[in-house]
């Protein structure tokens, strides 16, 4: 398998997987993924329905942890250590990659109590603090200009699309280094999928962002680099550009074409 | 319509009305058998329910259903004519009498009432202004009464026990019970309490002493008075009381018998073998 | 035509689950007149200030006084007491069940707890006051055991099961989204419990602590055999080693002798009027404080809350707890002097540092590895408590058991022979209630979750359903007797047992099934309308199966305490001995139960076969509870969203 990460010396390591096996009780889901994902980039991972790719995301912050049944082999680094070392802190990985889901799940709070969560979590207790970083989250997520009149009220009565940037402001909130997005535009329109695209972009200023998307333009559209999975495998790594525009795979050629999917 | 949701229910809706089919045709022809039904106090019950096992071996054809619930449901469905014989362990009440006017009262039994201390106890008897001072207060621990250096844990039937409104009235001399007093339910229950507390003193039916615990004697005069049936019958034990069975407007027929049972040398002597004092 | 049938179809189902919500909500309110006619003429005649203030219960003294301050506070005392017991202890479990435990082993530690429902409360009693009060009484070096504490650990132990139970529901059914969400940002696992799942299931906890109390409050049989019955206040009030008298207890004792229609009688109704207020203050402060907690987690459009006026909030909060301190240092002064204030500041200051680790959280892993501990040690205690109470009731009755036991009719008052036809008499009493209470109780509780328009009406209904289920049962057996026996004249008869122990069990019924459709997600409606289905459809389709355990979960909490009451029956449907079978249900019949309670108040000697009928009795629900876990693990297995 080509692991061309290309030749730009600037570009940093922020989680690199060594060897990745997982299995759901008897369902071998992932085989073998090694892999890069390089610091203030967007990385796209795209493939059909149940090629694993949210399963790969949840390998990131050990949200697979919570799975009964599931089992894990291989090796991830962040920042340079393995997360799946018996001795880490699974709270402090996960505080550092956040994670926002396909469907918006905001907690039943107010706007204010969702963003909040986290650093109270942290044991963030000073109201002004709380208050700047709550402020700060939203502005980031371009939703404080909707919500700032409204933040006692209940986060379930804004739209989808506000929802789903709000859980990205609570994510956001923890002061991440790396978000981990699984297909958040899936159940929003073109229009709120526009803004949270617009979003990413400004994003990887300060953060690394991981993607699963099934839809192949938004990943030529927002990402740098993009990986294509199949069955488990990892077929497919590299430059966006180079993967759309020169696949070396036949697979990935196929499917980026239309041909399969 | 979702078939398999019905056919459990179905199942079941057939199992049960197998159930009672199978019941109904299951033991024979109806229309022999006579049923008498018995309710009302739990002290009168096993005089009852042992004389109808007995009557029930003479005559094949007679079904009789005893049931429990209390001196006052025994009045009340009597009363009612509910059922055919009622059954209390106390006299009637002004209520009841003007209520139920025909009510007869049938006295079956007496029941000599024994004073029973824990097994630790070393007091071996009292007389009966000892036992009103235990129960009204002024006694608090045995060493008054020349025993251990023990708290007296006082327990007495509940309020409308029979055999507290007797203890009341003869005993007490209608003063109050100490506030502290501890209420049982059953002559089960104080004994029970007897058995598994040092200090604990009650009362209970005759029928209920056995070597867990200990029966005090009472002093009439000079003489200490053990609680027995024949010391009750002889009228020289001084706390007993009547047991009545209660029938509307007198026994007929099947009631008669089974009451005249009772009352005969056999029935009386089931009374006896129950620890309760024939009449 | 298709789309008109369906619509009149539609229209006949909605009226029929009305009608059982409205046959619910009649006998609701047909009982609760019925208590009030009785309670009537006491009121009347001695006047509701005289009946709450007095300190003296002595119907039978003369003059007669009817004082009923001292079960009042009996009764809130114990209740307190085994709130504070199985709250803790019910809720831990139920999170460890749900959240901590192995999943293989969840539905094992489910039926566990449940089976400490299945315990007859006469066998609670007997064991609390043969086991537990010897217990106290030797380790406390009190003169008895018969106590306060006794009544509250036995009705914690017994209000146990019910908590449990609907509270894992309501736990398990939290959608897995909030918990990645919060696991996503970093939370702890306890902190996602605390924050996020505990929350998120409250409705169900209040309904489960609800349910709970009301199991504690209206239990007769276990409370007055432990409690000592002493109609005293403890001295002084903190004094758990006091004897001590409930208004159920008293009611237990006294109603089955008491002659009917007397003052004394309607002075009894009097004491189950004012049990009903008390249940109904508790219920109501329950929902006020779910009320409460669910403004804070879930605001509502009108109370935006500035940052201003937050401050001051916060401010007068102190200032409250302020008050509440000061008024404790203040009482404790007067009671007993410098000394007693002094120890209330301890106290205080003890709670105080508590409360402050519990609000700021500065060691969030060690509070995790604590609370998991805690959480994982009441699931323990639990285990324990269930343990004990079997090992004793198997060990005493194992001896007894003997084919001919099983198989034959008593003889010699119960001292010999079997228990056939008591047997054969529960099955039938259980068997009957259930057909009488489940398709109401359970058309009821869909009914109120997706037809009625919330408002005053349902809340109405809701809290006389909650209040039913805290009435003693001795009052339904009264109820029974009175107006099943009596009135329409069915006599002393399976049909009247039946009845009235559908009628106790109703309100829990009720209330597990609204509880259970009602954690349904909105989306799976949607998602099922949306396709066409008709609201009924969906009802069927969508919203029942998924919420099917938690219905089977009320339903076998209610066979669980139709089997093994006995104050219901003992009025109404029960003989001590029957020489056949039932021939029809206008026939009487044997129960388990009361052949036990019988055994063990009224026939010396018998205690050997007591034991055994016991654990007859346990072996039955057992049967039954396993063969409704069966089924209700193979719906959760099969339903998971």
């Amino acid at each position: 398998m080509d692991m061309n990460m290309g030749a730009n010396m600037n570009n940093q390591t922020v989680i690199r997987t060594q060897d990745i096996n997982l299995w759901y009780g008897t369902t071998h889901a992932l085989t073998d993924i090694t892999m890069e994902i390089q610091k203030n980039k967007v990385t796209a991972l795209i493939g059909p329905s149940g090629c694993g790719k949210s399963t790969l995301i949840r390998v990131f912050d050990r949200m697979n942890d919570i799975i009964n049944g599931c089992r894990i082999e291989g090796k991830v680094f962040f920042n340079g250590k393995n997360i799946y070392d018996p001795d880490i802190d699974v709270i402090e990985i996960r505080k550092k990659i956040g994670m926002i889901f396909q469907k918006p799940n905001p907690f039943p709070m107010s706007v204010y109590d969702n963003v909040a969560y986290g650093p109270r979590i942290h044991n963030v207790t000073k109201r002004a603090h709380l208050e700047e970083i709550v402020k700060k989250s939203l502005k980031l997520s371009a939703l404080w200009n909707e919500v700032e009149d409204r933040l006692g009220q209940s986060a379930l009565g804004l739209s989808g699309g506000q929802q789903q940037r709000l859980c990205i402001a609570r994510a956001l909130a923890v002061e991440p280094e790396v978000i981990l997005m699984d297909e958040p535009t899936s159940a929003l329109d073109p229009i709120a999928t526009a803004k949270i695209e617009d979003l990413i972009t400004d994003l990887k200023k300060q953060y690394t962002v991981v993607i699963v998307t099934h839809n192949m333009q938004q990943a030529a559209r927002i990402s740098d680099y993009t990986g294509f999975m199949y069955l488990g495998k990892l077929i497919e790594f590299g430059k966006t550009v180079q993967v759309f525009e020169r696949p070396e795979q036949e697979l990935t050629e196929n499917y980026i074409t239309g041909r399969f999917g | 319509m979702n078939l398999k949701a019905v056919i459990p229910v179905a199942v079941i809706v057939v199992v049960i009305i197998g159930a009672y089919t199978g019941g109904l045709f299951g033991t024979g022809d109806r229309s022999e058998i006579q049923t008498l039904s018995v309710q009302g106090s739990t002290t009168v019950l096993p005089i009852v329910q042992k004389a109808a096992e007995r009557y029930m071996d003479l005559h094949a054809t007679v079904n009789i259903q005893i049931s429990g619930g209390g001196s006052s449901v025994g009045v009340k469905s009597a009363g009612e004519g509910t059922v055919d014989i009622g059954m209390a362990s106390r006299e009637l009440k002004d209520a009841e009498k003007n209520e139920y006017p025909d009510l007869k009262v049938i006295t079956i039994a007496r029941d000599g009432i024994a004073l029973i201390v824990n097994l630790s106890n070393p007091i071996s008897g009292v007389t009966v202004e000892e036992v009103k001072g235990i129960y009204d207060g002024t006694y608090t621990n045995w060493s008054e009464l020349g025993g251990d250096d023990v708290d007296i844990v006082v327990v007495g039937r509940d309020s409308a026990s029979g055999t507290r409104e007797f203890f009341w009235e003869h005993v007490m001399k209608k003063e109050d019970f100490v506030a502290g007093m501890l209420e049982k339910n059953s002559n089960g229950a104080v004994k029970q309490t007897i058995i598994q507390t040092p200090g604990a003193v009650g009362y209970v039916g005759l029928g209920y002493i056995d070597s867990t615990i200990k029966v005090l004697t009472v002093k009439v005069g000079d003489e200490e008075v053990e609680p027995t049936i024949e010391n009750v019958k002889n009228g020289s034990y001084p706390i007993s009381r009547n047991l009545y069975l209660l029938v509307k407007g007198g026994p007929e027929g099947l009631a008669k018998d089974f009451i005249d049972f009772i009352l005969s040398d056999e029935g009386q002597s089931i009374v006896q073998e129950e620890g309760f004092v024939p009449v | 035509m298709r789309g008109s049938r369906h619509k009149s179809a539609e229209r006949i189902i909605e009226k029929l689950l009305l009608a059982s919500a409205t046959i619910a909500v009649i006998i609701v309110f047909f009982i609760i007149l019925y208590l009030f006619r009785d309670a009537y003429p006491a009121f009347k005649e001695v006047g509701l200030v005289k009946i709450l203030t007095g300190m003296k219960w002595n119907p039978v003294g003369e003059p007669p006084s009817y004082g009923a301050y001292p079960l009042v506070v009996g009764t809130v005392l114990v209740t307190l007491g085994a709130m504070a017991f199985s709250i803790p202890l019910g809720i831990g479990s139920a999170i460890f069940i749900s959240e901590i435990a192995p999943s293989r082993l969840k539905p094992g530690f489910k039926f566990l707890t449940e089976l400490l429902s299945g315990i007859p409360s006469v066998v609670y009693g007997f064991f609390g006051l043969v086991v537990m009060t010897t217990w106290l009484r030797i380790t406390f070096n009190q003169p008895t055991g018969e106590s306060w504490l006794a009544g509250s650990i036995l009705l914690g132990i017994m209000a146990l099961p019910t908590i449990i139970s609907v509270s894992e529901d309501a736990i398990s059914s939290v959608p897995t989204d909030y918990k990645e969400a919060s696991l996503a940002v970093g939370a702890t696992k306890w902190q996602t419990i605390r924050n996020v799942v505990v929350p998120s299931a409250l409705s169900g906890i209040t309904a489960a602590i609800i349910l709970g109390i009301g199991r504690a409050i209206g239990e007769t049989m276990a409370v007055m055999m432990v409690t000592g019955n002493a109609a005293v206040l403890p001295e002084p009030i903190t004094n758990v080693f006091s004897p001590i008298r409930t208004i159920t207890g008293t009611l237990g004792i006294e109603m089955g002798e008491v002659a009917v229609g007397s003052s004394h009688y309607h002075a009894l109704f009097a004491l189950a009027v004012i049990l009903f207020v008390i249940v109904l203050l508790v219920n109501s402060s329950a929902l006020g404080v779910l009320m409460k907690l669910n403004e804070k987690f879930n605001p509502t459009e009108k109370k935006s809350r500035g940052w201003i006026p937050r401050a001051a909030a916060s401010l007068l909060r102190r200032a409250f707890w302020g008050a509440i301190v000061v008024v404790i240092l203040y009482f404790a002064y007067c009671r007993s002097g410098v000394r007693g204030s002094l120890e209330a500041g301890l106290v205080l200051a003890f709670f105080s540092v508590f409360v402050i680790i519990l609000a700021h959280h500065p060691f969030p892993r060690h509070e995790q590895t604590a609370f998991f501990a805690a959480i994982s040690g009441s699931a323990v205690v639990v285990l324990i408590l269930l343990g004990v109470i079997l090992y004793y009731i198997v060990s005493k009755g194992i001896p007894a058991i003997s084919w001919e036991f099983l198989t034959q009719p008593p003889r010699d008052l119960g001292r010999g022979g079997g228990i056939f036809p008591a047997i054969v008499g529960t099955l039938y009493l259980i068997g009957g209630a259930m057909l009488i209470a489940v398709p109401p109780g359970v058309g009821a509780g869909i009914y109120l979750s997706e037809y009625a328009r919330e408002g005053k009406i349902t809340r109405l209904i809701r809290a006389g359903i909650d209040n039913l289920n805290g009435t003693p049962s001795i009052v339904f057996g009264l109820f029974g007797f009175a107006f099943l026996v009596l009135y329409l004249n069915f006599g002393i008869s399976l049909l009247a047992g039946m009845i009235t122990l559908g009628v106790m069990v109703l309100p829990t019924i009720v209330r597990t099934t609204e509880e259970a459709v009602k954690s349904v997600p909105q989306s799976l409606r949607e998602a099922s309308l949306a396709v066409g289905a008709t609201k009924w459809q969906t009802i069927r389709n969508v919203v029942v199966p998924p919420a099917a355990p938690g219905v089977i979960t009320g339903i076998i909490l209610s066979v669980g305490r139709a089997a093994g009451e006995t104050a219901p029956i003992m009025f109404t449907a029960t003989v001590f001995s029957q020489r056949f079978l039932p021939h029809s249900p206008l026939d009487p019949v044997m129960a388990l139960p009361y052949h036990l309670f019988v055994l063990t108040t009224s026939i010396p000697n018998s205690i050997q076969n007591a034991y055994g009928t016991a654990l007859v009795l346990l072996v039955v629900v057992l049967l039954i509870y396993a063969a409704a876990a069966m089924i209700r693990f193979r719906y959760r297995r099969t339903v998971r969203w």
